[in-house]
């Protein structure tokens, strides 16, 4: 094969691999589930952070989401280091950190975000859910 | 977390950038019948990215590269980072490439390219979009405890 021919390629599929990656970074996913132990009890949000000890973005995250929930009283900010917590990974079926999930009051999952958070993003859907709830 | 002083988040970036380059170098080497050109400047990238996984990314000479070169062209960085991540990143780098250097010194065929190319793409990926290669695969090897702190494991 003629190596320029390889290289070109091999430059394009890495460009449509971060463009890909890049995409799924930060997007709001409807989610189901239960996680009522670590819903916060008396706020109408929890947000979970599922952080890693290996992880710059999570820091990041825990910071932004951190902003988020003492703006708001009625949201509440959980950050998990489940570095050595190979069950609540496989609970949950975190495959990347930072991840957070969205609970409501009563614990149960209406929303997931993975990887790093963006604050615009968050914020606008919390202001849905608590438009919903209030 | 760690106990290290922070470090410029764009100066692993800068690296690994230095460093994807390298390796499209050696892979076009290795495709063009240059071998042994392209099997001298992978046993180079070995030993850098030893370097950055063992005596830890702040002695990387490219972080020297990046402090006496770029970063006085650029403003100062709006925060700095743990230097864990990135250690790990390099981690990772020296242990497909050396593997792929070992294979092909020992005749497997195309080993050389393909782990020039796995490298190439993670390093790329790193430089290009900021992807933390620690955030996708310390969790896996954590799930199969490979890495992480002893003692607190099955907390």
């Amino acid at each position: 094969m003629n190596p320029l021919v390889y290289l070109v390629a091999l430059v394009a599929l890495a460009t449509v691999l971060g463009l890909v990656w890049q995409r799924t970074q930060g997007r709001v996913t409807r989610a189901t589930g239960e996680a009522a132990e670590f819903a916060s009890s008396g706020s109408l949000v929890t947000l979970l952070q599922f952080s890693t000890e290996v992880c710059a973005p999570c820091t990041a995250t825990h910071g932004i989401l951190d902003t988020i929930a003492r703006e708001t009283d009625a949201v509440a900010h959980v950050d998990l280091d489940i570095t050595h917590r190979p069950d609540l990974a496989a609970r949950f079926n975190v495959l990347q950190t930072p991840t957070t999930l969205i609970l409501d009051r009563d614990g149960a999952i209406v929303a997931r975000i993975g990887g790093a958070a963006r604050r615009d993003v968050v914020r606008t859907h919390l202001d849905r859910i608590l438009e919903t709830a209030a | 977390m760690s106990t290290h002083p922070g470090i410029d988040p764009r100066a692993p970036r800068f690296g690994a950038g230095i460093t994807a380059v390298l390796l499209l170098v050696t892979i076009g080497l290795w495709l063009g019948g240059a071998t042994v050109a392209a099997t001298i400047l992978l046993a180079a990238i070995v030993v850098l990215f030893s370097i950055g996984a063992f005596a830890g990314v702040q002695r990387h000479p490219y972080g020297r590269i990046y402090k006496s070169l770029v970063r006085p062209r650029l403003e100062p960085p709006t925060d700095l980072e743990d230097p864990t991540p990135p250690t790990f990143a390099q981690g990772v780098g020296f242990v497909i490439t050396a593997i792929g250097l070992v294979l092909s010194l020992v005749g497997v065929p195309l080993a050389l390219v393909v782990a020039s190319s796995a490298a190439f793409i993670a390093a790329f990926l790193n430089s290009v979009f900021g992807y933390c290669l620690g955030c996708q695969i310390y969790l896996l090897l954590a799930r199969a405890g490979i890495v992480g702190r002893t003692g607190a494991t099955a907390a």
